[in-house]
């Protein structure tokens, strides 16, 4: 008999919550041993540069100084205006994200274009955050003769170029940053919240309406309460957290002079600390965890919500699609969705001297600029180095995590839930905030070598998540399949493989996440790559210098590094919500 | 936590750590090369590139971008520096020395700098920790000869032209009279420095040392000086808000290609984006920054300053080589590169630009570094820190109508407040 699904309960969030069912089976002897690769690393790389910041934030030299950097650093000019603004983006962004990707994964239900919507979302979700950050700067341009945006305002208020309020400027670019990053992450919100709906039962609805229910009736009661409550907090909770990332966003979109408007925490963290340890950083990165650790806990309450887990429900064949005005907001929004990867891919099929001195509208498309970046020696370096990079830290974060999954997956209680907890505050230490006791235990760990430093840092931070999820996999594996493993194998080894077996959504989704992670990132590569190494994100955010004279050459490298990711991210974007959904399909 | 237990779990890190990074990668080093960092990129990293292939050995060079430092630093800890980098600021070198991470050097026999560039890299202990290997020219005007044929001999002939052509683009009537790249702060210090050299010649230097006064009188002059020419309404194209969203790069296409200003004020490092923009056969011209006196205007050199780290045997040989008159060949061949060596002869360079700017650097009664340059710890400026927001808060405040006098009172005390805080000012 197998164990029936939780409603679409994305595990990370969950397993600060109650023990769940199924998991009261013995751990392997040997289970200290798994642990321990992926203890040694959190440990080292994460656990105990968290408390040498913390300690960093009190002392000066080892000599205790009380709250001496707390005052320094929150008495620093723009420190107020970077708090609130922090604030600003890990309420207000995830409330759009939320809001918008309900309604779009409502309005692309269950239609024939509501596939073809889904996949356009899904792709802004693939691409490295510098590539959002190029394009959406490319259609800020506040010269009209360049920037789509500024163009379309200037022809619709009738102004002048220089009338219109331009959205880099000082009093608009957070603005333009959110717009990018809602542009990135909404699709995820689709994905998750059309993985919840999909669970709803009909019949409850239907049960509702029996009773008299109004649409609004059903609305609260056949979905808001069993499901959407939950799935709401956890969409919310991962964008909040997700906007420590905007980070990469602003480096590459704001220009230098409104870069002080922009700032927000992270920021702040890197210009006051960079990759060491200094007393004020560590005091405004102490202050940045325990919001984060606080805004986690709150989120995880709403998570908690109890409900008998319903039947696994079969789409209806008969469900209506969605009424017209909604089909027809899905469709507006994908055309919508369109315009940024649409200008990214003109503007690359530009030369670099048109794309910087007029708009792509305006002149001849030509591979000038393609030409311009695959002849060079830089990008066909850095995309090598990212590949091995990704595929290597991918595999090893896979090894590590299932080693350590299998045996954890194995207690209850509250040991069960101290780990998860554990393991869910590591996966959302902001980097910036550790990167200088990282840096000293690199230092400590490695003489030479920096390719190896990268690889331990990005293991290190992709071990906890992976952990989680596959921890998670295992114990809801029914327990027939868990005793068909355990008398089938010999080993434990033997035993794990035929388990793993049973977990391939969620060990795809690790992979493929992890993947997609490394290649996609800037910020760790920018803080720990040393002379032999050049990720991709480095090098694409290097060549924002001078943004509007590598602005040809700068589309034609974001569309070919965002290419692997995209297609990676669609192609498994079934298998990534059914992983991270605990009561996927199996 | 005590002693032995860090290093033993350390211990234990470290062979976990080589063992998974080992399997992991499979890229770790072979035939190690020679590293150099540099903050170079684009045009000027390739050129680079050719130079260091004509060194006997494999060298590797790592474009760090704009944070040198930072990537520095990082590295330094992580025990992973590379063996040579080249810093865009002689205040970094002797920050560095002080520390102990470099090696002292000794340059080519022959290598000869001016007097002022050579001793600022002098550490406490009298040795020399870097070298000079790149110059920059930053008194420059470019402009299209066909867009001006008159260029302006003095700072008030530049002030009248400013008026002038503003009027006209006031009307629409014309291009704007000045180009700025004001988003990178650095282009906004270098006009300060100018102007600061031509109106206070005495009190230059005095605001590198630690007990600079930011609020005296030539730091006053230099800004209303400043306030005069940016406050004139037309003077950049779209604008000072526009201004301030467009960065270097940019302002030198509006001259070159788009030609909706009349000149930019750039240093020589400019060409590389004036030729990659330029349309038609016009090549663009320059003047140099007008003083007070015509014939008199200030000379200010920026540079780049090579450092072998402490231990690396190599970095010091390749650094040694690097002064070498004949290394830099191909890049003075290819152009857009200016030696800070002046036994260089000037006919040795292949673009007319550098010849000329080769003879004023040998010729010139006082050749003064960039200031900002100079400055202390994160006073000396990058994107959203030190020097240059303040510089662009004064920008945007008098293209913005503000009085300069008000404008003038704000910043100094932002400048000395900055400068107290990186230790240094009073």
């Amino acid at each position: 008999m197998s164990r029936l699904p939780v409603l679409g309960e994305p595990v990370v969030l969950d397993d600060v919550g109650p023990p769940r069912r199924g998991r009261a089976y013995p751990a392997v002897g040997a289970s200290a041993a798994l642990v321990l690769p992926a203890a040694l690393l959190l440990g080292a790389l994460v656990l105990w540069p968290v408390l040498r910041t913390v300690h960093a934030s009190v002392t000066t030299g080892g000599h205790w100084v009380g709250v001496t950097h707390f005052r320094a650093a929150l008495a620093a000019p723009g420190t107020g205006a970077v708090v609130g603004r922090t604030v600003l983006w890990a309420l207000l962004v995830p409330a759009v994200v939320t809001g918008l990707g309900y309604l779009l994964a409502v309005a692309s239900r269950r239609s024939q274009e509501g596939k073809l919507v889904r996949l356009i979302l899904v792709v802004p979700t693939a691409l490295p955050l510098v590539v959002t950050g190029v394009t959406f700067r490319l259609m800020y341009d506040p010269d009209p003769s360049r920037g789509l945006a500024t163009l379309v305002a200037a022809r619709l208020t009738g102004r002048t170029g220089e009338d219109v309020p331009q959205m880099l400027g000082p009093g608009l670019v957070t603005v333009a940053l959110m717009s990018a990053f809602v542009w990135a992450w909404v699709g995820l919100a689709v994905l998750v919240f059309r993985a919840a709906l999909d669970r709803l039962p009909s019949s409850l609805a239907d049960a509702v309406r029996a009773y008299g229910g109004t649409r609004r009736h059903v609305l609260w009661d056949a979905q808001w309460r069993p499901l959407l409550l939950r799935t709401v907090a956890v969409v919310f909770a991962l964008v909040a957290l997700g906007t420590s990332r905007t980070f990469d966003l602003i480096l590459v979109m704001a220009p230098g002079s409104v870069r002080d408007e922009a700032a927000v925490l992270a920021l702040r963290v890197w210009q006051t600390s960079g990759g060491t340890t200094t007393g004020e950083g560590a005091a405004l990165g102490v202050i940045w965890l325990v919001a984060v650790a606080a805004g986690m806990l709150v989120a995880a309450l709403f998570v908690r919500q109890a409900w008998p887990p319903p039947r696994a429900a079969e789409p209806d064949p008969v469900a209506a699609p969605p009424p017209r005005p909604f089909r027809l907001l899905a469709a507006v929004a994908a055309m919508a969705w369109l315009v940024p990867l649409a200008v990214l891919v003109a503007t690359s099929l530009h030369g670099p001297v048109d794309a910087a001195a007029r708009g792509w509208w305006s002149t001849r498309p030509s591979l000038a600029s393609y030409h311009e970046v695959l002849t060079g020696s830089e990008l066909w370096r850095s995309l090598g180095f990212t590949l091995l990079l990704a595929a290597g830290v991918t595999a090893t974060v896979l090894v590590v995590a299932l080693l350590a999954a299998y045996p954890l997956a194995g207690l209850t209680g509250p040991a069960a839930q101290a780990t998860g907890l554990l393991l869910m505050i590591a996966v959302v230490v902001p980097v910036q905030v550790i990167a200088g006791p990282v840096n000293e235990v690199l230092g400590v760990a490695l003489s030479s070598g920096t390719a190896r430093g990268l690889v331990l840092v990005h293991v290190a931070l992709g071990v906890p998540f992976a952990v989680l999820v596959l921890r998670n996999a295992f114990a809801d594996l029914p327990t027939d399949r868990l005793r068909a493993a355990r008398l089938g194998g010999r080993h434990w080894w033997g035993t794990l493989r035929r388990l793993a077996r049973h977990c391939r959504p969620a060990i795809v989704a690790v992979s493929v996440l992890e993947f997609v992670q490394v290649w996609n990132d800037l910020v760790v590569g920018l803080l720990f790559s040393g002379p032999d190494s050049a990720p991709l994100g480095l090098f694409l955010a290097g060549q924002t210098r001078g943004f509007v004279a590598n602005s040809g050459a700068l589309a034609a490298g974001s569309v070919i590094a965002s290419m692997l990711p995209a297609l990676l991210v669609v192609l498994a974007r079934r298998h990534l919500v059914a992983g991270l959904v605990s009561g996927g399909v199996r | 936590m005590t002693a032995p237990g860090r290093v033993s779990r350390r211990t234990l890190l470290a062979a976990a750590a080589a063992g998974t990074a080992t399997i992991a990668t499979g890229c770790s080093d072979g035939g190690r090369a020679v590293q150099v960092a540099v903050v170079w990129s684009g045009g000027e990293l390739v050129p680079f590139r050719a130079v260091v292939a004509g060194y006997g050995a494999p060298v590797h060079v790592v474009s760090a971008g704009n944070d040198i430092d930072a990537f520095l630093r990082a590295r330094q800890l992580a025990g992973t520096s590379p063996d040579v980098a080249i810093l865009p600021r002689p205040g970094l070198v002797l920050e560095y020395a002080r520390r102990g991470w470099l090696s002292p050097l000794n340059p080519a026999p022959g290598h000869g700098v001016p007097g002022s560039l050579a001793g600022l890299l002098r550490g406490d202990d009298g040795q020399r920790y870097g070298v000079w290997v790149k110059a920059a020219h930053k008194s420059l005007f470019w402009h299209l000869p066909s867009m001006l044929p008159q260029p302006p001999a003095t700072w008030d002939e530049l002030v009248l032209l400013t008026r002038r052509l503003a009027a006209r683009a006031r009307r629409d009537d014309g291009p704007a009279p000045l180009a700025i790249g004001a988003a990178d702060g650095w282009v906004l210090t270098d006009w300060f420095e100018n102007v600061l050299a031509d109106v206070a010649p005495d009190g230059y230097d005095a605001l590198a040392e630690p007990a600079a006064d930011w609020q005296g009188r030539p730091v006053r002059e230099a800004l209303d000086r400043l306030a005069e020419i940016w406050s004139i309404d037309g003077a950049f194209p779209g604008g000072g808000r526009r201004a301030l969203l467009t960065q270097y790069e940019e302002s030198v296409i509006q001259v070159v290609h788009t030609r909706r200003a009349v000149t930019v004020f750039e240093g020589d490092f400019a060409d590389g984006v004036a030729r990659s923009f330029r349309r038609g056969p016009e090549e663009p011209a320059t003047f140099r920054f007008p003083g007070v006196r015509p014939g008199d205007g200030p000379l200010i050199v920026g540079g780049d300053a090579a450092v072998a780290f402490a231990g690396s045997r190599a970095g010091v040989d390749l650094v040694r080589w690097l002064t070498d008159a004949a290394a830099f060949r191909p890049w003075l061949r290819a152009g857009g590169y200016l030696s800070p060596d002046v036994t260089v002869e000037p006919d040795g360079y292949a673009d007319p630009l550098r010849q000329r700017l080769a003879r004023e650097m040998r010729t010139a009664g006082t050749v003064r570094f960039d200031l900002s340059d100079r400055l202390p710890g994160p006073f000396t400026g990058s994107d959203g820190v030190g020097i240059w927001p303040i510089m662009q808060d004064f920008f945007a405040d008098v293209t913005d109508g503000v009085p300069a006098a008000e404008a003038i009172r704000r910043t100094t005390k932002q400048l000395a407040a900055a400068a107290r805080d990186a230790g240094g000012g009073r």
